[in-house]
């Protein structure tokens, strides 16, 4: 539900760094979502469409790639957390460890991030 | 003539909000308030609980505030002050969630100078909280029974960045034919490291280990 303020932040984030170079439209944007975010890609693509209409982004084509989210258990255990195998379906993975089967803390996947951004501007 | 370039920027959407949670635990620390974050489903009872646990907790001479969340109106407000503690209002408008900057503006209308626990109360909503931060020592999520059996298989990620998770209205669950243990299991793969609480905030049950599990 909150996809839409969140893109809204995004939008003005692109566009603050395009007028900072006089941009005059953007071409693309690279955009990481950490995967135990609950922002949801469709719905983050539907705002992105409304959302960056007469600006210039309007027409930019949006790269959005999920971002496998990592977590750290006190064993010493750092990396993926492997999702319970009767439910395989599942968005956000049991936070247990994979090696002693502890509670695990997660270090990444919960950020969303402008990477880069293809703007055309003036060649001076 | 123009030419096309691409700009690295690295900047993290959602960083500005844990940025300014941050700072919100920052100022919270300084004044040595622990507080708590309440989230969980519409009408589970996270009202109730934490005016049982603001009762209780006065009664120990200790200086409690509440800050309501809701999306619109003031009912919960309403009731955290009819307790005798200072308490702010946060209405939403139309966000599904509190936000580390409306809890910011919330700190400003507290006594924190004179406070030893705040409890902060969250929308009623299982899916969005879990993305903003607040700048509280523990988040804890209530469900009741009378959501069904399946509350926890349904929204994993609220289960598994909370501290304490509470299942509400005991009384209920036969009722309801909803049996606690299985909720309580699948709070316990969701995240290993909970505390899992059981409650019947009507009668006031549970309240202690409620209490120990928020450390208090
Ligand atoms: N039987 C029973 N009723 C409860 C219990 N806890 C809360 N209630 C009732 O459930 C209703 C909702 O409780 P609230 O405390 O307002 O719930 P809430 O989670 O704050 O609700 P929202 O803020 O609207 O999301 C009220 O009528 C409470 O009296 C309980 O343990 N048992
Ligand atoms: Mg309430
Ligand atoms: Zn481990």
């Amino acid at each position: 539900m909150h996809e839409i303020s969140v893109m809204s932040e995004i939008v003005k984030g692109i566009i603050d760094e395009a007028q900072k170079r006089n941009a005059l439209r953007v071409e693309r944007v690279s955009v990481e979502i950490g995967e135990y975010t609950m922002l949801g890609e469709e719905q983050l693509r539907f705002a992105f469409k409304v959302i960056s209409k007469d600006t210039l982004l309007e027409n930019a084509e949006l790269d959005l790639r999920t971002v496998a989210g990592t977590i750290e258990c006190e064993c010493g255990f750092k990396g993926e957390a492997s999702p319970a195998s009767d439910t395989p379906h599942r968005s956000v993975p049991v936070l247990e460890c994979p090696k002693c089967g502890g509670g695990a803390r997660t270090v990444g996947g919960r950020e969303c991030v402008i990477r880069d951004i293809r703007m055309v501007v003036p060649d001076v | 003539m123009h030419k096309v370039v691409t700009v690295e920027v690295e900047k993290d959407i959602l960083s500005a909000n844990r940025k300014l949670a941050d700072e919100n635990m920052s100022l919270l620390d300084e004044h040595g308030i622990r507080s708590f974050d309440f989230l969980g489903a519409i009408g589970s009872g996270k009202t109730l609980l934490i005016e049982r646990l603001i009762d209780l907790l006065k009664a120990k001479g200790k200086r409690c505030a509440a800050i309501a969340g809701d999306v619109a109106g003031d009912d919960d407000f309403r009731r955290f002050e009819s307790h005798g503690v200072p308490a702010a209002n946060i209405s939403t408008g139309k966000e599904c969630h509190l936000d580390a900057h409306l809890v910011d503006h919330a700190l400003e209308k507290l006594p924190l100078h004179d406070l030893d626990y705040l409890f902060v109360e969250n929308v009623g909503n299982l899916v969005c909280p879990v993305d903003f931060p607040l700048g509280s020592h523990k988040r804890v999520v209530v469900i009741s029974v009378t959501e069904g059996d399946d509350m926890v298989r349904k929204h994993p990620a609220i289960f598994a960045f909370s501290d304490v998770i509470v299942i509400n209205k005991m009384d209920l669950s036969e009722a309801m034919q909803v049996d606690p243990d299985a909720l309580e299991n699948d709070a316990m793969r969701a995240n290993p490291a909970a505390k899992v609480v059981r409650t019947d905030a009507r009668r006031g049950e549970g309240l202690d280990e409620l209490l120990a599990a928020l450390g208090i």
